[in-house]
């Protein structure tokens, strides 16, 4: 329950004040990451380490999680295809992979897993468009419907949790 | 606004303590999970392990309560064994290559009862994949089951002419020679004849009794130039005869081969009327397959089942090959291996061995099994795998049994042969189909051998008893007819019996020939006392086929001869009246010419 608690802080926190919408945007950008590709890899280590030691904010990359998620089980057809045309049906790279899979700790990312690859090269692709559109809804939230959600019993009662505090802890400069 | 928050080390430090903590408190147990499911797709079959633990300081996992549930017969387990130790490679596991130096296995127990039947492994797995099409080749397979029909039985058969194969072909050759005849009619249409002999009359009419004084020079100028045209036109159209006249032949030969594919549909139906009335064969090899078939196709089905993996984790060459991903919440998609060369694979166990006490049973005695070189890419290993298991019993009066193996994936085309030798031994007893009887081979000698290079495969497997015994089968007693009686007589006075199936070709649908001593005799036993019974209820099956045959095909074959005979008879008339015009024509040409040659063209 402190969880959802927190989770839910933070969500909102990210959206009203809680960095710029750059930094919230980022967050949400490397979030994404984590929902669309399958979580227990390698790069997902990587990703949660920038998230927490980058300057982006936190909430933003709950809120991308969890946003991407169900799209990430969604689209797993298609990074499955993705995933098969470079891995097997694109002879210019396999000189690449043969290196990766032959060389210590790269086959531990499941790089040679077609959902993965097709998952990740999918969020490369779209970690910028993301961060654009999460920029621009983030800035358009803050001058439109920011203000009212501020002024709401909702937003007061979540805010004022002692549970709050420990978020605090990471809140973007 | 600084870009790193330094402050967020601490978390990433707490996480990895996690993912120690986690490790060192449910590792095991995860590794333990992932290798009972992935072996369990892998094998096509539940793989169970009671106790794994991962010891890293000495590089090597010890399991204890393996057991690997026989994919034929989910009550029994293939093979169980209380401990195994793997003995790792450190190294290559950075690469997350599974190199196992040793492998020994104790406490081994094969064909054990399960407490509770083993899960289907119902997905859409390779393993899976295969045994489903292992268990609906070995359905469709039907090899002649005796039928052992009770003779006077055989009256009459009632057969629906919509089954019968003659007819639908006749049926489809009847709207054939009409499509055949309505492409002639309209290539005869299209000659038009009529008009061509008619502006040809017209012409000799009105050139009849003219001369060229009567005509004059322009009129008999025009004339003859008339007559050029008229004649370049006849020539043309007997052109057009002559082409037409090689597509109705052509159109007549499609047909006739239609009428000769009718007499062996026909004798498919005597076959399929024959069927019907289970009539028993009396050939050796139809009673050996009845008698043996299913039997051999057990065995059989096993060594393709195991081919086939060994095929699919251990396929030739150095290309990428894709294998399914690991199960998960999200799709587990496709890993794919990239072998090269002078590197190691990604699974390779150089070395294992095991020994084990079958306490009872045909194949009881102490055993000492090798294998070394199992490998996901063998081209890398450059050596086939080789597996061996032979029974010690020396001075203990139960015979030999050996069993080996190789598979050779190394180079491009696979070659994989097992030999199972067993002299002496305890032969396992077996069901008579057809008969509630089972037949208990008492002590012999059996042998396999198998043999496939490619997807050609060659198998032989013989048994040799001499003190054979036939039991009821309490399971199926029921009264005997007459001639079941007659065969279970013969049989049941056999002491001898000497089987020996051999089976040939594509590995997934090759040609099964079983022979046996039981086979003459029972035929000849059979032949006696119901051949001539039989050949009258063939007579009858046959009969019964010609009847329904002969009223539909006759009229196909009357209307494919006259389509044929109308033909002709245009074509000849065509041709006589052409050449009668031309005729005409150059009398007439003649006269105004003064005897010149007609130019053609």
């Amino acid at each position: 329950m402190l969880t959802l608690l927190k989770l839910l802080q933070s969500l909102i926190k990210a959206l009203h004040s809680e960095g710029t919408p750059a930094q919230v945007a980022a967050g949400v950008a490397l979030g994404a990451a984590l929902g669309l590709t399958p979580l227990v890899n390698l790069h997902n280590l990587l990703i949660v380490a920038l998230i927490l030691v980058l300057n982006v904010s936190i909430g933003g990359a709950l809120l991308g999680w969890a946003l991407f998620l169900p799209l990430g089980f969604l689209l797993d057809p298609l990074f499955h295809r993705l995933g098969r045309q470079l891995l097997l049906d694109t002879p210019a790279l396999t000189p690449i992979w043969t290196s990766w899979f032959n060389s210590p700790v790269l086959p531990y990312t499941n790089f040679n897993n077609t959902i993965v690859l097709g998952s990740l090269v999918a969020w490369l692709a779209l970690w910028l468009p993301i961060f654009f559109a999460a920029r621009y809804g983030v800035t358009r939230y803050r001058a439109t419907l920011g203000e009212r959600v501020r002024q709401s019993r909702f937003y007061q009662a979540v805010t004022a949790s002692k549970a709050y505090n420990v978020y605090s802890w990471f809140r973007p400069d | 606004m600084r870009l790193v928050r330094w402050q967020g080390l601490v978390p990433l430090v707490l996480l990895l303590l996690l993912v120690v903590l986690f490790w060192l408190l449910f590792g095991d147990r995860v590794v333990r999970e992932t290798a009972s499911e992935a072996a369990t797709k892998a094998l096509g079959t539940q793989v169970d392990i009671a106790t794994l633990e991962v010891r890293e300081g000495e590089s090597s996992i010890e399991l204890r309560g393996l057991a690997i549930a026989d994919p034929f017969d989910l009550r029994r387990n293939l093979i169980a064994a209380e401990r195994i130790r793997v003995e790792l490679d450190a190294g290559p596991l950075l690469e997350k290559k599974l190199i196992i130096r040793r492998l020994a296995i104790g406490g081994v127990r094969l064909g054990t009862s399960r407490a509770e039947p083993a899960r289907r492994v119902d997905d859409n797995g390779f393993a899976a994949t295969t045994m489903r099409n292992v268990r609906e080749w070995v359905a469709t397979y039907r090899h002649p089951v005796l039928a052992l029909t009770p003779i006077d039985t055989i009256r009459q058969i009632v057969l629906d002419p919509t089954q019968l194969g003659t007819v639908r072909a006749a049926t489809a050759l009847a709207a054939r020679a009409d499509s055949v005849r309505g492409a002639l009619e309209g290539g005869w249409r299209a000659l038009e004849l009529r008009t061509v002999f008619d502006s040809s009359e017209a012409l000799v009419r009105r050139l009849a009794g003219a001369n060229p004084r009567t005509l004059g020079l322009d009129g008999t100028r025009r004339a003859l130039t008339d007559i050029r045209r008229a004649v370049r036109q006849i020539d043309e159209t007997k052109d057009r005869v002559e082409a037409l006249h090689r597509d109705a032949r052509a159109g007549i030969a499609v047909l006739d081969t239609g009428l000769s594919s009718l007499n062996e549909a026909r004798r498919a139906d005597y076959a399929f009327a024959r069927g019907l009335l289970k009539i028993p064969s009396l050939e050796g090899p139809d009673i050996g397959g009845a008698l043996f078939g299913p039997v051999t196709l057990d065995r059989y089905q096993r060594v393709v089942y195991w081919a086939e993996l060994a095929q699919r984790y251990m396929p030739p060459g150095l290309r990428p090959h894709a294998r399914d991903g690991p199960e998960r919440l999200r799709a587990a998609g496709a890993t794919v291996a990239f072998p090269r060369a002078r590197q190691r694979p990604d699974f390779h166990l150089q070395a294992g061995e095991l020994d084990f006490v079958l306490p009872s049973g045909a194949a009881r005695g102490e055993f000492v099994a090798r294998l070394s070189d199992l490998t996901t890419a063998p081209a890398l290993v450059g050596r086939p795998m080789r597996f061996s298991a032979r029974r010690d019993a020396a001075g203990t009066g139960i015979g030999d049994l050996q069993v080996a193996g190789l598979i050779d994936h190394t180079a491009g085309r696979v070659r994989d042969s097992v030999s199972a030798v067993g002299t002496g031994i305890a032969l396992p007893g077996f069901a008579l189909p057809g008969l509630p009887l089972r037949v208990e081979p008492g002590t012999g000698t059996s042998r396999l051998d198998f043999v496939r290079g490619g997807d050609r495969v060659a198998a032989r497997w013989t048994i040799r008893a001499a003190d054979v015994r036939w039991l009821p089968d309490s399971a199926r007693t029921r009264t005997l007819n007459p001639l079941e009686s007659l065969v279970a007589r013969v049989v049941a006075g056999l002491r001898d019996l000497e089987v020996t199936a051999n089976l040939t070709g594509d590995i997934h649908s090759p040609s099964i020939s079983i022979s046996s001593n039981l086979d003459r005799t029972v035929a000849a036993r059979v032949r006696e006392v119901a051949g001539e019974e039989i050949a009258r209820a063939e007579a009858r099956a046959r009969a019964a086929v010609d009847s329904i045959v002969n009223e539909r095909v006759a009229p196909v074959r009357a209307r494919v001869t006259e389509v044929r005979a109308e033909s002709e008879r245009r074509i000849e008339e065509a041709r006589a009246r052409l050449a009668e015009e031309r005729q005409r024509l150059q009398a007439q040409l003649e006269t105004l010419t003064g005897g010149l040659p007609l130019p053609r063209g």
